[in-house]
């Protein structure tokens, strides 16, 4: 049977629309929270969250701002694709979370602890995050433990872990550790700070673009070209179709010779590698420090599940959805805090995540009704034939 | 000593009763990773109860106002799951993530839009029931209460439940095989609502526990730090079993309260640990235990797996 | 014949369908079907894979409903919209696919769905209990209660089936396949069953493509064939080779051509082959020992489960050996990865297409590739050469005649399972194996692609290659090898020629009734 050209049958086009709509309704619900909490105000604030950088009338505060949004979207990125990357070997990495939190912390340390440079420390992140993730996954392939259930498990250990690590070049006067701009050193017993720019990402004159905004600099670009990375390691080499076979069927990629419990290794190792160089390119900046008090994980990895699934799972759609999603969650920060609560914005963006589960079924009642439609057509063409 | 025997009966309550919850989930078929979002949620039913009271409510009131509270709550809530993995046969971790998401953002969206809405001033995400609290308390002056009893009655509940009634074995089989379920005539559909709500629902309860545990005050912001996650840990390294589950959530609540209270003991505060030792040793103790119990896993055969009526 | 007493409203039939349409989108499942079941008889459904017979019962079952017709039951036209209508109308049915909770006891798989409870739904088991016992002594069915599913014989799971129904006070028993997964004794019991049943006035209606068994236990027999109605016949009436004419449409020339023996070197040797088991308790590889040579085809026959799955898991690596050896043209493999093997010529169709087979997500050409991704003329640097793939799937396709919608880029989901199978054997044969290891390859296939994948292998074997085949199907069994091991619980029992040996001296092997010493 001839299917109809109708382009809503594109796949491309079905993500696209499912992405949108799930955009949409999150916006929706999120207005809906705003008019109840307070009516009068509601419109104006769902728009202030939207709009985010925007809201400031002066374009250099504007960039600046917009700056600041890139300067997280960066990390939220690496994490949404370590989530898609295992997500196409049929795991699901809910562990980025705290593979992010090991990388936090291993660059964080070699900064301001060991005074390293900002190359090495980023590579410290990678080989932090992907240990972590390595642990999943060899637990997965040696002792069949589901990887959902390890990876949350590994998060809180991860988290405790690092600030135990991390206490170490703490800010004797607050929670917090030293900027990774400083490098601590002991004199006579107590911690003092030297400068030491070295570990700051170099910031490649991409921060005069974004009205001189230091924290702008290598990152963006190099966590874009990450993204084209993923995408051709995925569709174009061996290793892609052999990880790809594995996710969407570990039989079939077993019988034919395939590593199947190597690969998972290995993809849990490079998901957790993307996560945690992810955490460098937020904290090489400088933008933050880490609040070694912290008894949350940082909501980093969660996010990145949900720029991935709104990304449609495919690598250059996450670099879309990051930014949207980091977007309007700094757009929070523009509500009016007496009256809103700035978290509306993490109720948006989770409840996205939770319609993203609905995709699925979204499109095959697409594809049903689009099916039904072209029966009809076929139908009715049949009809007039026989008449004539 | 009593310390620690309070936290430890404490804790082990609210991850009895969750990870009860999370068995009647699974043995209905559904996983239920959203545990930690249904117990904030409860938390939240239960502590604006108790907040909102008048300062001389009777303490029966109070505690079965706030458990009721806390009960439909979490109900309300897990109806997200339900309808999601159900109806539209979504991705169950997928859902289940996001309710965790959503869980906490909702709870402090609405505490913080309750607060300011009281005063302007405060945009904090704490609730306060300080003296609502000691309505639950058995022994004044003591940390044991009321839902530790409680709690052993409803493990028993949910064993005869599971093990002793027709509705425990329809549940059951669906979990198992919901075809040949389905080809007796058992609804699926509806033996999974049930799994999934009554799982709101001692997953609720086991929130409102958490947040009375020695505290008057919660801060929303924190969810239930990981809690439901743990609860998980326990129902598994219980095998789905209501008596397993009770033993292996006293184990874990054993250690959790050690992190607690260690500095009261001598041995353990020479030792001079740092106090995350003993907040990461719950969940460094689950993975070891995953890694011995995984292999042959006593899981329900066909969670996780969306049932469809038309498949054969 | 005496005329009966019989009530006006009392009908002849106990079911009756009459001319039900089901469609499906893109196919018509059922065209105009009827089919009307006598009170206290035994009526066969005959038809092929995919002549509709599952969606019927499906129908009768209130799983789908049909586009047109009626069902009567009877004599009263009736409406059935799920299992518990079909179930209150007395029908009942024992599923090829058993539907038994495996976790559960016997006795706790009878009552679901119609426990006996007390107060607050307390189950009361203990008269549930003696219900059961004495059904199955009534009726000779042997079960024990108590045991779990998981724990007894795929007999004794089936007569826990037959029990369901029989608790449930079914008068209508439907058997889907019921001999598939049972030994020849068993199939005996199992017809015996189905007699005494019908004596005590049950009406039986039994699906089957097995034409023996049919005209064995059978008083009628309707015939479908690619959803549409052929017709209905008293067995007495009929012989074997009319009901398969009425079931294929033509008579089918069952004999493979094949070219004399030319016996090469020892491609393949087995010695002491021992295979642990996970799914069975039973029918783990037992010190199996045999040789192929090139230019020969030999078969594995034996019923399903008797240890060929852990085999053929062993023999290409899928599972690791508990003891013995493997060499493949004078090389040791025993501990080879698979993809050595795979490299040193060892060629697999496996048994279940979907699961091993393919990646049905991926497209044709990519799945043509799956076992040689990785060789230079398809990999270049780490990166895939899709140019070479492209072409090297149209030949391929070309060659084998693959049939799908859009060529070497269609999803291999879409396409038929003829082609898929198609596909896999390609696949697997141009890659120019020494040895060829062939596990059920026709199963589930229409009768065009079995002859175009017997004429495959044949042709495997004529040029020379050793070939391996498992196989349930006595008829393949017999038609295409040229040596037969019968397995039967982890062994091979008995060694036999196929154009010496008989279907009955062959179930005699394979129901463990007989075994020579090897």
């Amino acid at each position: 049977m001839r299917k109809g050209n109708s382009i809503l049958r594109k796949p491309a086009v079905q993500t696209l629309l499912s992405s949108l709509l799930c955009i949409l309704l999150g916006l929706l619900v999120g207005f809906i929270a705003l008019l109840i909490i307070n009516p009068s105000g509601a419109v104006e604030a769902i728009l202030d969250i939207i709009k985010n950088f925007w809201n400031y009338s002066k374009r250099a505060t504007q960039l600046k701002n917009l700056g600041n949004t890139l300067v997280k979207t960066a990390p939220l990125l690496m994490c949404s694709l370590s989530v898609l990357f295992a997500y196409k070997v049929g795991l699901f990495n809910i562990g980025a979370a705290g593979q992010y939190v090991a990388g936090a912390g291993a660059c964080i340390f070699c900064a301001v602890g060991l005074g390293w440079h900002w190359l090495p420390c980023m590579i410290a992140s990678i080989l932090a995050g992907a240990l972590v993730g390595a642990i999943s996954g060899l637990l997965k392939a040696t002792r069949n433990v589901n990887e959902v259930i390890s990876c949350i498990m590994l998060n809180w250990i991860s988290l405790y872990l690092v600030n135990t690590l991390l206490s170490k070049v703490k800010n004797p006067t607050s929670p917090y550790t030293y900027n990774v701009a400083k490098q601590m050193v002991i004199e006579n017993g107590a911690s003092t700070t030297v400068a030491h720019p070295e570990a700051l990402l170099p910031q490649l004159g991409i921060n005069t673009l974004f009205n001189n905004n230091k924290y702008v600099g290598l990152a963006i670009p190099l966590a874009i070209l990450l993204a084209v990375g993923i995408w051709v390691l995925l569709n174009k080499t061996r290793l892609g179709y052999e990880l790809r076979a594995t996710g969407l069927n570990k039989h079939a990629a077993k019988y034919c010779g395939m590593q199947d419990k190597a690969n998972i290794v290995l993809t849990m190792a490079i998901a957790g590698g993307l996560a945690g160089i992810g955490a460098s390119m937020l904290y090489l900046t400088g933008f933050e420090e880490w609040s070694v008090t912290q008894s949350s994980v940082p909501g980093m990895g969660f996010n990145g599940i949900a720029a991935a699934f709104l990304g449609g799972l495919h690598p250059i759609g996450t670099i879309f959805s990051s930014f949207f999603i980091q977007h309007i969650t700094d757009g929070g920060a523009q509500l009016n805090k007496q009256v809103y609560p700035s978290e509306i914005s993490g109720l948006i963006s989770s409840l996205i995540i939770y319609f993203c589960a609905f995709v699925l079924f979204f499109k095959l009642t697409l594809n049903r009704r689009l099916d039904r439609k072209a029966e009809r057509l076929q139908a009715i063409a049949q009809k007039e034939g026989g008449k004539a | 000593m009593i310390l620690l025997i309070q936290y430890t009966l404490v804790f082990t309550s609210v991850l009895m009763l969750v990870a009860l919850g999370g068995c009647f989930s699974e043995h209905s078929g559904v996983i239920n990773i959203g545990l930690e979002g249904i117990m904030v949620f409860g938390a939240l039913g239960g502590a604006l109860v108790m907040s909102s009271l008048p300062a001389g409510s009777s303490a029966f009131i109070i505690v079965l106002l706030s458990i009721l509270a806390a009960m439909v709550m979490g109900i309300i809530y897990s109806l997200l799951l339900a309808v999601a993995s159900i109806n539209f046969k979504a991705d169950q971790t997928l859902v289940g993530t996001a309710m965790n998401l959503l869980g906490t953002a909702g709870a402090t969206v609405i505490v913080k839009a309750i607060n300011t809405a009281a005063n302007p001033n405060n945009p904090s995400a704490t609730v306060q029931y300080i003296s609502a609290r000691k309505a639950f308390l058995l022994v004044n002056g003591y940390e044991f209460n009321w839902f530790m009893p409680l709690a052993l009655c409803l493990l028993i509940l949910a064993y005869v439940i599971l093990y002793k009634t027709r509705f425990g074995l329809r549940l059951m089989s669906c979990g198992e095989h919901p075809q040949a379920a389905a080809s007796v005539g058992i609804n699926v559909y509806k033996m999974r609502y049930a799994g999934v709500l009554i799982s709101g629902l001692l997953g609720g309860l086991g929130g409102l526990v958490y947040i009375t545990a020695g505290v008057s005050e919660w801060k929303f912001e924190n969810g239930v730090a990981g809690f439901g996650f743990l609860a998980l840990a326990v129902m598994i390294f219980g095998g789905w079993k209501p008596f397993r589950i009770a033993l292996a959530a006293l184990l874990f609540g054993f250690f959790r309260a050690l992190s607690n209270v260690y500095t009261g003991f001598d041995l353990l505060s020479r030792l001079n640990l740092p106090s995350t030792i003993y907040n990461m040793l719950p969940y460094i103790i689950s993975l070891i235990v995953l890694i011995f119990f995984s292999k042959n896993s006593a899981a329900p055969k066909a969670e996780g797996i969306p049932y469809d009526q038309g498949s054969r | 014949m005496e005329k009966e007493q019989i009530r006006p409203q009392d009908s002849e039939y106990a079911v009756e369908m009459l001319h039900i349409t089901k469609r499906f989108p893109g196919i018509i499942a059922n065209d105009d079907i009827t089919l009307q079941l006598r009170k206290g008889e035994i009526h066969a459904l005959l038809g092929e894979n995919g002549a509709g017979k599952s969606t019927l019962m499906s129908v009768l079952f209130g799983l789908y409903q049909p586009e047109e017709g009626i069902i009567k039951i009877n004599g009263k036209e009736v409406k059935i919209s799920d299992p518990n209508d079909a179930n209150d109308l007395g029908i009942g049915m024992v599923h090829q696919h058993f539907k038994l909770v495996e976790c559960f006891t016997v006795l706790d798989n009878i009552i679901l769905g119609v426990e006996p409870v007390g107060k607050a739904g307390i189950l009361h088991k203990a008269e549930a209990r003696k219900r059961v016992l004495k059904l199955s002594e009534k009726y000779g069915l042997q079960v024990n209660p108590d045991a779990k599913i998981s724990d007894i014989t795929v007999g004794m799971q089936q007569r826990t089936e037959i029990l369901k129904m029989l608790y449930r006070d079914n008068d209508i028993l439907i058997f889907d396949e019921p001999t598939a997964v049972l030994t020849p004794q068993e199939i005996e019991e199992l017809m015996q069953i189905m007699r005494n049943l019908a004596a005590e006035g049950k009406s039986i209606l039994f699906i089957s493509h097995k034409l023996a068994e049919i005209m064995a236990v059978a008083d009628r027999c309707s015939v479908l064939r690619k959803g549409k109605y052929i017709g209905t016949v008293n067995t007495k009436d009929v012989t074997m080779e009319d009901l398969s004419a009425m079931m294929v449409g033509r008579n089918v020339n069952f004999h493979v051509e094949k070219k004399p023996q030319k016996l090469g070197d020892v491609i393949l040797k087995v010695e002491n082959m021992t295979v642990a088991s996970h799914m069975h308790k039973n029918n783990a590889v037992k010190n199996v020992s045999f040789e192929v040579r090139a230019g020969e085809i030999v078969c594995i026959a034996g019923i399903d489960g008797n240890g060929q799955t852990e085999f053929v898991y062993g023999l290409t690596g899928l599972e690791p050996l508990a003891g013995g050896k493997i060499t493949l043209l004078g090389k040791d493999i025993t501990k080879m990865p698979i993809r050595r093997r795979s490299v040193m010529g060892m060629s697999h169709i496996p048994e279940d297409r979907h699961k091993h087979g393919l990646v049905l997500d991926y497209s044709l050409e990519y799945n043509i590739v799956l076992q040689r991704y990785f060789e230079p003329q398809f990999n270049k640097n780490e990166f895939l050469r899709r140019k070479n793939i492209r072409a090297y799937a149209d030949q391929l396709i070309e060659q084998y005649d693959i049939r799908s919608g859009q060529g070497a880029i269609t999803s291999a989901r879409s396409m038929s399972g003829g082609n898929q199978q198609k596909a896999i054997v390609a696949r697997e044969i141009d890659r120019n194996p020494s040895l060829l290891v062939a596990v059920q390859p026709t199963r589930g296939l229409d009768v065009g692609a079995i002859e175009y994948i017997h004429k495959q292998i044949v042709a495997q074997r004529d040029a020379g290659k050793a070939v391996l085949l498992v196989s349930l199907e006595m008829d393949e069994v017999l038609d295409v090898s040229d040596r037969i091991l019968v397995m039967y619980e982890g062994e091979i029992v008995g060694e036999l020629d196929p154009k010496t040996t008989t279907p009955e001296e062959m179930g005699l092997y394979m129901a463990g009734a007989k075994r020579k010493e090897m």
